[in-house]
């Protein structure tokens, strides 16, 4: 045990007790004996330091005055809960905000692709902004020209997608594949974490089916079961080995459950795939040859490209507009939410910075009130150091409970900002919270503190003013006042910009949520039921009839059909369209024939999703057996034939891989937007199921709950087919909701953030007014002398209130508005926000004000005039 | 007190007073005012020890454990705390006489070397 000061102190009594004794026992008188003893014994605090030294290093002690200062910091603190609790949680929401948009940016931004050497691993994709086709990939024909004069890419790796029916694990399932070609591991730089991964052995035609699993697969489907290597599964109606698992990495730019040897896949070895110029779906990857960077290797495939389309013209319409873009693959991916990320990364540092400010702000406020006990210390000696250290530790413990609150805080956000950043970039998925969090916590925290410890301006000893009489100590100079109001109406401007951001996002949002659809939401269920697979389209529509005859008997069933895509989930599948014409319309002078999607229905699909047909008829059953015919949307039939005879006209398709014979036209439908949200006109071509036996999606019409019917559908598919899968049965209004959750998350985060801005934007306005009106009572003493009335002060205070608030929306509004311009500029997908959310944004703005106001502003009216008068 | 006196006071060598302490605590337990009365009387009132480097001293080592502690009731009827040696302090007790008698003999030896008699000054 060390001894402590009070041990050194009796050590000290007793020598001298001693030594007084002995010198009266030598007969000196009491007195004299006690002041030669402590004469004798010296300076007795510098005596006890010098043993307190011995067993207490500096180090220590600076520790243990810091832990008084902060014990009392703690105390003050608690007698001034409210600025206490103020401060923490402004703090605690400006850090939490920050770490955890830094934990997403680190993510997204800042840590390498798990792919070796990835700074030199390119992504090249082929778009037509004419389609409106921002990734149209790549056919066969075209990589091979590429590959075949291509000097700044040593190896190119190439992947497209393809849905199979897998069998041999459990339930059937329709899985998504990649197929790549051999070189196409070794092009990504991945390695395997299992097993092996494919190279250029798997690539010949008389290669066995080889098959490896991606990460996520494995460890959701297969419970990273190890023994799974090895074993075989169906992929439709071949076989494959998985021959390994691929180790977690970025999936783009699609996510596949497997990704498979190029004998797999039949359609990849058919003629389409292999000559058809047309035929885009795969994907190109490349690895920079020795020498060659990224901007030569851009320069050379563009001009390639270029000489391509020049070759084959008729591939390359020019009203598509095709282009090639060359980038990194890490930036490739990054690059959506580049700017999104680091303008949140911005917005949460302002938001900082206007709580930083704030809480100076309201520190400010008290330690002017704390002028006369400042000064008090300063004058018994109290060094200016040893004020700061005061006023550190204060600070100390408010930045420090902040950050403890802002981690917390950082460590449920990351998640959700992470969501949030996925739908720019897959990478923001795997933003964890982690140690960074919390460094970057604690520095922001560090920070803090220090900012404010030093916000206050201490007493100096040649103007001693706040040693007034007791109480008159507040002393509020005019530069004080002016420097609190700009702080204010800089917070109200910043707060007005969110708001107004978050309203739109809020209409943009409930416009979504309310746009009218043109079909029945509530009671159609729709099911996957993947085309049957390994049998010819005479039997595929046998398949197709016998589950709608049988699923319509079940009870509360009214209507069963087929198609091809589920509304909104099924956005592009079936690719971009293709061109058409149709007899009669006659085209303006250089106009090119318009792109159409096709869509394979069967009988009553429009009926079963409550679609009017607007002129001729619906399929019939015999439909696509001889004549060939379709059904046009309403936006076809208006744009073509505005006089409404549409029907009976032939219509024909002219690209160079479509089938040229004409189809009459028996009817016209109401437009069925499938791929948006908010509905726009749409040109749709519907074909019977008969006329191309390619289905997929069954939709159940029902009354009462469709998810009673999810079993029976199941089973009674089952009973036709066991190897059929059956999956992602929901209701219409279900997958609407399912997409519109990403635009909820973003309404969500931005809301978020401005409702913090506003709450500390309204604590910063509430606390100018009341620390203006607790250095004026004086003021307000004498005015209630001189005959004001306690209304009109009230009235006064929110008058100046009011002023700050209004002064700051305009601010808001002008600033919102130069920033609009300028981002508008960088990327032109922003909007500025309509009158409706601007002006809800400053009603709630306002109403927050005057409450926050009320409280000064009725102190102000409240004030005693005698005790007030008394006070100079 | 006679000026004098003090004047023929010496002043303590650097590093000596540990050995003092630890050698008058060779007679048995005593508290900081018997060590420096102790040291006081034993020189012949040559050396006094200041409370201000005494009680340091003590403490020093206390904590390097050549001496330990107890609080007791002195002579006077005051509570006071008494310094014992312990096995390491006597050992080290005779560590540093061994030192001191060397250096003893090595400075008598250096200053020595002058013609017998001859002032230091008048050379």
């Amino acid at each position: 045990m060390r001894p402590n000061d009070d041990d050194f102190n009796e050590e000290i009594r007793g020598h001298l007790a001693i030594s007084v004794k002995e010198r009266i026992e030598r007969g000196e008188d009491p007195a004299a004996a006690r002041r030669a003893a402590l004469k004798e014994l010296g300076y007795i605090p510098a005596i006890r330091d010098s043993m307190h030294r011995v067993w207490y290093s500096r180090w220590f002690d600076a520790t243990t005055a810091l832990e008084h200062d902060m014990r009392i910091g703690m105390r003050s603190l608690l007698r001034a809960r409210g600025l206490a609790f103020t401060v923490i949680l402004t703090l605690g929401l400006g850090i939490g905000a920050n770490a955890a948009i830094f934990s997403v940016v680190r993510e997204v931004l800042l840590r390498p692709l798990v792919n070796r050497d990835e700074d030199r691993l390119i992504y090249i994709r082929q778009s037509a902004p004419g389609l409106s086709t921002e990734n149209l990939t790549f056919s066969v024909p075209e990589i091979r020209d590429i590959e075949a004069r291509a000097t700044t890419i040593r190896a190119f790796g190439d992947f497209s997608t393809i849905d199979f029916t897998m069998n041999g694990f459990g339930e059937p399932r329709s899985i998504k594949a990649g197929v790549v070609n051999g070189s196409y591991f070794e092009v990504m730089g991945l390695r395997p974490a299992l097993g092996r991964l494919l190279h250029a052995a798997d690539d010949r035609p008389d290669a066995p089916g080889a098959v490896v699993l991606t990460h996520r697969f494995w460890s959701t489907a297969f419970h990273r079961d190890p023994k799974v290597v090895g074993r075989t599964m169906r992929l439709d109606a071949r076989s494959a080995t998985v021959v390994g698992v691929l180790e977690p990495s970025v999936p783009y730019p699609t996510d596949t459950d497997i990704i498979a040897n190029i004998v797999t896949s039949p359609h990849h070895l058919g003629a389409t795939m292999v000559t058809r110029r047309n035929h885009r779906m795969t994907e190109l990857f490349g690895r920079l040859a020795p020498g060659a960077t990224v901007e030569s290797a851009r320069a050379e495939l563009i001009a390639m490209h270029g000489a391509m389309m020049r070759q084959h013209q008729e591939a390359y319409p020019t009203n598509a507009d095709f282009r090639l873009s060359v980038t990194r693959l890490r930036d490739q991916i990054a690059a959506p939410a580049r700017t999104v990320l680091l303008l949140l990364l911005a917005t949460a540092g302002v938001v900082f910075l206007i709580a930083c400010s704030n809480v100076a702000n309201l520190i400010l406020a008290r330690s002017v009130r704390r002028e006369s006990e400042l000064a008090v210390r300063a004058a018994l000696g109290a060094s200016a150091g040893a004020l700061r250290r005061t006023l550190l530790a204060e600070s100390l413990v408010l930045s420090g409970a902040g950050a403890g609150l802002g981690v917390l805080l950082a460590w449920l956000l990351v998640k959700v900002v992470g969501r949030y950043a996925a739908r720019f970039s897959v990478r923001a998925l795997d933003a964890t919270p982690d140690a960074s969090v919390l460094w970057v916590g604690a520095g922001l925290a560090l920070i803090a503190a220090v900012a404010l410890a030093y916000v206050p301006r201490l007493p100096s000893p040649e103007t001693p003013a706040g040693l007034g009489p007791a109480g008159g100590g507040v002393r509020i100079t005019p530069g004080t006042n002016r420097r609190l109001q700009v702080f204010a109406i800089t917070q109200i401007a910043f707060s007005f910009v969110l708001l107004s951001g978050a309203g739109m996002l809020l209409a943009s949002l409930t416009a979504m949520q309310t746009a009218g659809t043109s079909f029945d939401l509530q009671q159609v269920l729709v099911v996957d039921v993947a085309n049957p697979v390994g049998v010819d389209g005479a039997k595929v529509i046998d398949f197709y009839q016998e589950v709608t005859r049988r699923i319509e008997q079940l009870p509360g069933v009214t209507r069963v059909a087929v198609g091809t895509n589920v509304p909104w989930r099924d956005a592009g599948r079936l690719g971009p369209g293709f061109r058409f014409t149709i007899e009669g319309y006659v085209p303006e002078a250089g106009e090119e024939n318009p792109y159409a999607k096709f869509r394979n229905v069967s009988p009553s699909f429009f009926a079963a999703l409550g679609v009017p047909i607007l002129a001729g008829r619906d399929f019939t059953d015999a439909d696509g057996r001889g004549e060939r015919v379709v059904i046009v949307s309403q936006s076809i039939a208006q744009r073509m034939f505005p006089n409404g005879d549409a029907v009976n006209r032939r219509l024909r398709w002219t690209e160079a891989e479509t089938d040229p014979d004409p189809r009459r036209i028996v009817g016209v439908v109401a437009d069925i937007d499938d791929e948006n949200v908010v509905p726009g006109p749409v040109l749709r071509v519907y074909q019977p199921l008969r006329q191309l036996p390619y289905g997929g999606r069954l939709f159940v019409h029902a009354e009462g709950n469709p998810y009673t019917l999810v079993n029976p559908v199941t089973r009674i598919i089952r009973e036709i087919s066991p190897e059929q899968p059956v999956e992602r049965a929901a209701t219409l209004a279900d997958v609407r909701a399912e997409v519109l959750a990403p635009e909820r998350l973003n309404a969500f985060v931005f809301s978020g953030f401005a409702g913090v801005a506003l709450l500390i934007a309204v604590v910063g306005v509430a606390g100018v007014l009341a620390f203006s009106v607790s250095a004026r009572t004086r003021e307000f003493g004498v005015r209630l002398a001189v005959g004001s009335t306690p209304r009109q002060l009230l009235l006064h205070v929110l008058r100046e209130g009011a002023s700050l608030v209004v002064i700051g929306i305009v601010a808001g509004a002008l600033a919102g508005y130069g920033i609009g311009r300028m981002t508008m500029s960088v990327s032109p997908n922003l909007r500025l926000p309509g009158l409706l959310p601007v002006l809800s944004a400053a009603a709630v703005l306002g109403t927050a004000a005057l409450v926050a106001l009320l409280m000064p502003a009725a102190r102000a009216a409240r004030v005693d005039v005698l005790q007030a008068l008394r006070s100079e | 007190m006679a000026k004098t006196n003090d004047d023929q006071r010496l002043d303590l060598l650097q590093g000596t007073l540990d050995m003092l302490i630890l050698r008058i605590l060779l007679w048995g337990p005593q508290h900081g005012h018997g060590i420096g009365q102790a040291i006081r009387s034993r020189s012949d009132d040559l050396l006094k020890v200041e409370t201000g480097s005494l009680y340091p001293a003590l403490h020093r080592l206390e904590k390097r454990g050549w001496l330990e502690s107890e609080w007791a009731v002195s002579e006077a009827n005051q509570r006071a705390k008494y310094y014992q040696l312990t096995a390491a302090g006597k050992a080290q007790m005779a560590r540093e006489r061994d030192r001191w008698n060397q250096m003893v003999q090595a400075i008598g030896l250096v200053m020595n070397l002058a013609p017998a008699g001859a002032d230091v000054d008048q050379e």
